[in-house]
């Protein structure tokens, strides 16, 4: 190769030379990468970023996928293929190969292709050792796609039922030990003489159930008068079969934190009723087998307590 | 082995040695191939050219230290204020001459071993979510490969900007000073007119670059297995 320069150009000339070829080939580079054409047109103020509403059927639907299956590789803090999919707007513009979603057209859409392959595959996604998409959840994403990928768009006609999400409270151990702390005394001295009847309602509660049917018709209503020291803590108390009387209407009376109570076949009648009256948490009361008659559950009834079980008319 | 740069101005003197300028070759291939293998996903190419990426760069450390004068860090690496001096008389339209890398160009010599062994090293903890990870991934936490392999990504994108000025400047000297620096990078030879008068320039035996290629390669090897 020659050591003689080609030509001779001055400084000024030059630098024009370089920063055109530079213009150009960041154009070709927007261009080519679209991902990265749309973050300098952003940049530079030239482009907006659609939003989609809240209750769209994207963001309640699509977007939640999106974030179970995808944002993990292609988000805020991942950009594989320079693909985001954690909003509207990263979704529609696509990743380097350009866009990946075509509305309308989810045949031709490159997103609903990789979904769909088979999990051996070399191309599916999510890749092999991440959680596949449902068929339904891939349903959900074809149909938004074939109905146009709106943003806007509350409904669509043939989405899957929306399963809702069941999530489960982390177990606080020392939280739930200070809520039980005032009545833990009593439970343990109850406990210890009626064993097996008297348990928490979960493991981060303080609220009790009392189930009495396991003792019959050994349980009578001094056995019954005995758990008033945990009157403010039982939420749930099954008598079933047992000894109690209407006598105990009085100590039903200062259950004050009863949810649901079952009287079934017991000699229980309208003042063991009548004495929930003042329950005011009271939801659900069982009275089948019993002597409550219609008149004295009326006024429970009507405040919404579920009554169940056959009340005599008179 | 000996360049005397004392000969007529018409005359092709000898300024670089053999391995600099198959470093600087083999470099540029090397870059290239590492950036298509990544972005066309063939990810066992791409450990092959990092490996070969390091085991290059760790000989131009080497070299830089026992290689022949022009290679050497000493010969081009300059105090900021020479640097800065140099670029001034550059602006202003004068010249200066080197037989190796002007301070500007040692300058940018350094700036992108540095930024490339940071992407080579960050490479082997980086991960690509799927199935290929960097040889040492396995002994970093998953959040620590993730950082890195956003430092991977971001160091590519300064490499690019610091080849295009290398490029910008190596046209600079061509076009506007009439100094052709990409024959000699091939040739070794540059025009006795382009040397400084009197320039000595020791040229190291080939066989201890081979011995320190042979040393490098083997400590990349010894990372992969």
């Amino acid at each position: 190769m020659s050591s003689e320069p080609l030509r001779s150009l001055s400084a000024r000339i030059y630098i024009a030379y370089v920063a055109l070829a530079t213009g150009l080939g960041i154009a070709a580079v927007m261009v080519l990468r679209p991902a990265f054409g749309h973050r300098v047109l952003e940049f530079a103020g030239l482009e907006a970023m659609p939003k989609a509403m809240a209750k769209s059927f994207y963001t309640q639907r699509v977007a939640s996928l999106f974030a179970q299956h995808c944002t993990g590789c292609h988000g805020q803090d991942r950009q594989k293929a320079e693909l985001r999919l954690d909003s509207y707007a990263f979704a529609m513009r696509g990743g380097r190969h350009g866009a990946v979603i075509l509305p309308g057209n989810p045949k031709a859409s490159a997103l609903m292709t990789r979904i769909s392959l088979p999990a051996g595959d070399d191309r599916a996604m999510p890749p092999e050792g991440k959680t596949p998409l449902s068929p339904d959840e891939v349903t959900v994403i074809r149909i938004w796609i074939a109905g146009g990928a709106s943003p806007t768009t509350a409904f669509i006609k043939g989405a899957p039922r929306l399963v809702p999400e069941v999530t489960f409270p982390e177990l606080d151990a020392d939280a739930a030990r200070r809520m039980r702390a005032p009545l833990a005394g009593e439970v343990a001295r109850l406990s210890a003489l009626y064993p097996g009847i008297l348990v928490y309602e979960s493991r981060n509660s303080a609220g009790l159930e009392l189930n009495a049917t396991l003792r019959g018709q050994a349980f009578s209503d001094a056995d019954l008068k005995a758990f008033l020291p945990l009157s403010g803590g039982i939420l749930r108390m099954d008598l079933s079969g047992t000894a109690v009387t209407e006598a105990s209407a009085p100590v039903l009376a200062r259950m004050t934190a009863l949810k649901s109570l079952r009287l079934a076949d017991t000699k229980t009648g309208d003042a063991a009723v009548s004495a929930l009256a003042a329950l005011k948490s009271l939801k659900s009361l069982t009275v089948t087998g019993t002597a409550a008659t219609k008149p004295a559950l009326a006024p429970l009834a009507k405040r919404g307590v579920e009554i169940h079980g056959d009340a005599n008319a008179d | 082995m000996q360049t005397d740069t004392a000969a007529p101005p018409d005359e092709r003197v000898r300024v670089w040695d053999a391995p600099t300028r198959l470093f600087h070759w083999s470099l540029v291939a090397l870059v290239f191939v590492s950036w298509l293998s990544a972005d066309q996903g063939y990810m066992t190419v791409h450990l092959w050219s990092g490996l070969s990426l390091l085991a290059l760069l760790l000989f131009r450390f080497g070299w830089g230290l026992m290689g022949s004068t022009t290679s050497r860090f000493s010969d081009f690496l300059h105090a900021p204020h020479k640097t800065l001096a140099y670029l001034r008389t550059m602006a202003g339209g004068g010249r200066v001459l080197h037989a190796g890398h002007n301070p500007a160009g040692g300058l940018m010599v350094v700036a992108l071993l540095a930024v490339l062994l940071a992407q080579v090293a960050t490479g082997l903890f980086a991960n690509d979510s799927l199935r290929f990870s960097g040889p040492l991934a396995l002994f970093v936490s998953d959040d620590a490969s993730d950082g890195l392999t956003r430092i991977h990504g971001i160091a590519f994108d300064i490499i690019l900007v610091l080849v295009w000025l290398h490029v910008v400047a190596v046209g600079f000297h061509h076009f506007v000073k009439g100094d052709n620096l990409v024959g000699p990078m091939v040739s070794g030879k540059k025009q006795r007119a382009h040397v400084p008068e009197g320039a000595t320039i020791i040229f190291a035996h080939p066989a201890l670059a081979l011995g320190l290629l042979a040393a490098c390669a083997a400590l990349a090897a010894w990372i992969l297995f």
